[in-house]
């Protein structure tokens, strides 16, 4: 029962303010992750998904997390969670606001999650419990962490709802009435009900069609713009990254290839990954001007059980030596950009070779 | 592409038909509740696929692209007959095969072959590489163990697989792009005409998938096969395609060559699918109105133009009266009452031309 309707509407009011208040003086999280590394223990040994991965949010950027699948990307973020399955092994920091909160139990994540790191997962219809309506889901999620009246958490899940481009009439539906696109922005707007400091969106768009991909990043780029939040988007889409967010880390099975400013990495690559990563990309066509080769990356990922001792590109790199099969580079900084290859004082020499289609179907043929 | 086949391509500009859809429809009947049924209501009908004209040529790959629930993947099991159309004609090089049955459909499917989303749920996983691409012939009925085995042999030979090292294999010993190839090496062990890709290279990685787009590309060339490629991953369209068909809610509604389609899109709807995809290099996007709503409802199709709820030039006339398909000089066809003023050559409209007609009420 409800009783909170029957107060006065004045004191609903000055609740919501006071709250909308409290959760806007959040500040922008900072994160740090410093030499992480996640074990999944399985029958046939351990699984090394994240082997000594660092990287830092800056308060109020976005960094754009890349990678194909089973290169570790979506493993990162459910560490930072604390969301990975028992009997896995974590070693290293992740610093929320210079706090760490890798191996906490689940009472200390409570005062984490949701208020300070929110998550926006892939699949949004797995994510919403079919049998409760989405405005008692959000008024849930309010009402867990902030002591605030029924009346005032639902009129905040109304203002979310309008923040995601939704008629707040549609709070009093159930999951499975709505398109895969509304199922996604209820769950953006669930994400953002406390205002965490840190968001993390893992393939929020992936599952969607261009349209709603485009209506769904334009509504996570303006609440970026607004609310200045920090944010880590998971996705393989390079364009997705290029157009939302400052920085970008490349991974590459289980390790970080290459990092630094979007903009940087995206132009001037210094990772033969990322330089094959790019070109296998398709762009769309551009009238008068000749189609560009679509060039693939020959052969596959390596198996995480046995990696390689050397790098683990290269097997699949066309630039390899002996050193690269023997020895793992370390991550070598060139200005803001670093990237984990031997020969990083080569890269505009790669970058060039790596443009033409020759240079990786010498390599297929081998593979 | 080489030389070579761009040479072929010029030569057999008239190129045979391989298959050509006229007004097809596939409808789906829905169920009715029991109290709507003992009042004699009509049960709804899913109207998937209304009126679509399609043809394809020998040697060509045809682009399908559309948002989700448009229709794509239904026109693609209608062309080979795994759903049958409700009304319309389906034409196999001439031969009328909108309703056969029995041994003479059998036969079409040797010549028509689908090629699925995700190999990991389309291969059998008890069965191994060698047995899944030898299944058709097995069906079919076609050589003795021996044929059969060559057969195999040359189907995974070209797709790349070689064939002495994973005939033995099963699928979970494979990476989801070889899973793929063998998805594709069993649709031409048939020695098919036509072939259907509903979405073949979307579950794949970006590093992977330019090597199933490329082999696509090359099998069409080498073995003169008809491909039908459904994505809604426009940009892997620009790659392969000859030509593009849009498709919106059951029809299509733009077609042409694909450098004219995606470099000069004419329908409202073409040009938002166009503005929506990401770019890496932030050349010329055009920043279009964010579109209302979402598509329709396949049961509760709108009166006259099926893109005008969401249509941010829509008229009265679009809500009225369903565009005709008109036809420009260079072949690009459009289903849209912007471009019905001028009867030759399509007008090339920038943005504020179309809202300026639409405004000024020029479009009768």
């Amino acid at each position: 029962m409800n009783f909170t309707t029957f107060e006065k509407p004045g004191r609903k009011s000055t609740e919501l303010a006071k709250l909308n208040d409290r959760l806007a003086a959040k500040p922008a999280a900072h994160l740090q992750v410093q030499n992480l590394s996640v074990g999944y223990s399985i029958a046939r040994g351990i699984f090394q998904a994240v082997d000594d991965v660092s990287f830092e949010v800056k308060p109020g950027t976005n960094l754009g997390l890349v990678g194909e699948s089973g290169c570790g990307k979506s493993t990162v973020i459910k560490a930072i969670m604390g969301l990975q399955p028992d009997g896995t092994r974590i070693s290293g920091l992740a610093l929320l606001n210079g706090e760490n909160i890798l191996g906490l139990s689940d009472r200390e994540l409570q005062a984490i999650r949701w208020v300070k790191v929110a998550l926006i997962t892939q699949s949004a219809m797995n994510s919403l419990d079919p049998v409760y309506s989405i405005g008692d889901q959000i008024v849930e999620a309010i009402r867990s962490h902030e002591n605030v009246s029924n009346a005032t958490a639902w009129a905040r899940a109304e203002e979310l709802f309008a923040l995601v481009g939704m008629p707040a009439a549609r709070l009093y539906e159930f999951p499975h009435q709505f398109s895969g696109g509304m199922r996604q922005r209820a769950v953006i707007a669930m994400a953002l009900a406390l205002n965490a400091g840190m968001l993390l969106a893992d393939e929020p768009t992936t599952a969607l069609d261009p349209i709603m991909q485009s209506q769904i990043m334009q509504r996570i780029r303006g609440i970026h713009e607004h609310m200045r939040r920090s944010m880590i988007l998971v996705t393989h889409d390079i364009a997705v990254v290029a157009e939302t967010c400052e920085n970008t880390v490349v991974m590459y099975a289980g390790k970080v290839a290459e990092k630094g400013p979007t903009e940087d990495v995206l132009e001037r690559p210094l990772h033969p990954y990322t330089m094959g990563l790019k070109n296998a990309f398709p762009r769309l066509p551009v009238r008068g001007e000749p189609r560009q080769p679509l060039i693939s990356i020959p052969g596959v990922v390596p198996n995480l059980f046995h990696p390689p001792k050397g790098c683990r590109f290269a097997g699949r790199c066309p630039f390899a030596t002996e050193r690269c099969h023997n020895d793992p580079p370390a991550l070598v900084s060139e200005g803001m950009q670093a990237a984990a290859c031997h020969y990083i004082d080569r890269a505009s020499e790669f970058r060039e070779a790596a443009s033409r289609p020759e240079t990786w179907r010498r390599m297929g043929s081998a593979a | 592409m080489t030389a070579e086949a761009t040479i072929l391509k010029n030569i057999d500009a008239e190129a045979a038909t391989v298959i050509e859809a006229r007004d097809l429809k596939t409808h789906f009947q829905g169920r009715s509740g029991i109290v709507s049924a003992l009042l004699g209501a009509k049960p709804p009908v899913a109207r998937a696929l209304d009126g679509v004209d399609l043809c394809i040529k020998e040697r060509r790959i045809v682009g399908l692209v559309g948002e989700s629930g448009c229709g794509k993947s239904t026109l693609g099991m209608s062309l080979v007959r795994m759903h049958q159309p409700t009304s319309g004609q389906l034409l196999y090089r001439g031969e009328d095969i909108t309703q056969i049955e029995g041994k003479r459909l059998k036969d079409y499917r040797r010549e028509a072959q689908i090629i699925f989303q995700d190999p990991y749920s389309s291969l059998n996983p008890r069965l191994t590489i060698g047995q899944i691409v030898e299944e058709p012939l097995l069906i079919h009925g076609i050589g003795n163990a021996a044929e059969r085995r060559q057969k195999v042999a040359r189907a995974l030979d070209l797709v790349r697989i070689p064939p002495a090292d994973n005939i033995d294999r099963f699928p979970s010993d494979l990476s989801g792009g070889q899973r793929q190839r063998v998805a594709i090496a069993r649709a031409l062990v048939l020695e098919p005409k036509f072939i259907v890709a509903d979405e073949p290279v979307s579950m794949l990685d970006v590093s992977i998938q330019a090597s199933v787009l490329e082999l696509l590309d090359e099998l069409s060339q080498k073995l003169g096969l008809a491909v039908l490629y459904i994505s809604h991953d426009i940009a892997t369209v620009g790659y392969i395609c000859d030509h593009v068909a849009v498709m919106y809610l059951g029809r299509i509604v733009e077609e042409g060559a694909a450098d004219d389609v995606l470099t000069s899109p004419l329908h409202p709807y073409t040009r938002h699918l166009m503005a929506a995809i990401p770019r890496v290099s932030d050349d010329k996007k055009t920043e279009l109105p964010e579109l209302s709503g979402d598509v329709p409802s396949p049961m509760n199709v709108p009166p006259g133009c099926r893109f005008a709820p969401r249509c941010p030039y829509a008229t009265e006339l679009c809500h009225r009266i369903e565009p005709e398909l008109i036809a420009g000089q260079s072949g690009q066809g459009v289903r849209c009452h912007i471009y019905g003023s001028e009867d030759s050559g399509l007008p090339r409209p920038q943005l504020g031309q179309i809202t300026q007609a639409a405004d000024a009420g020029t479009l009768t």
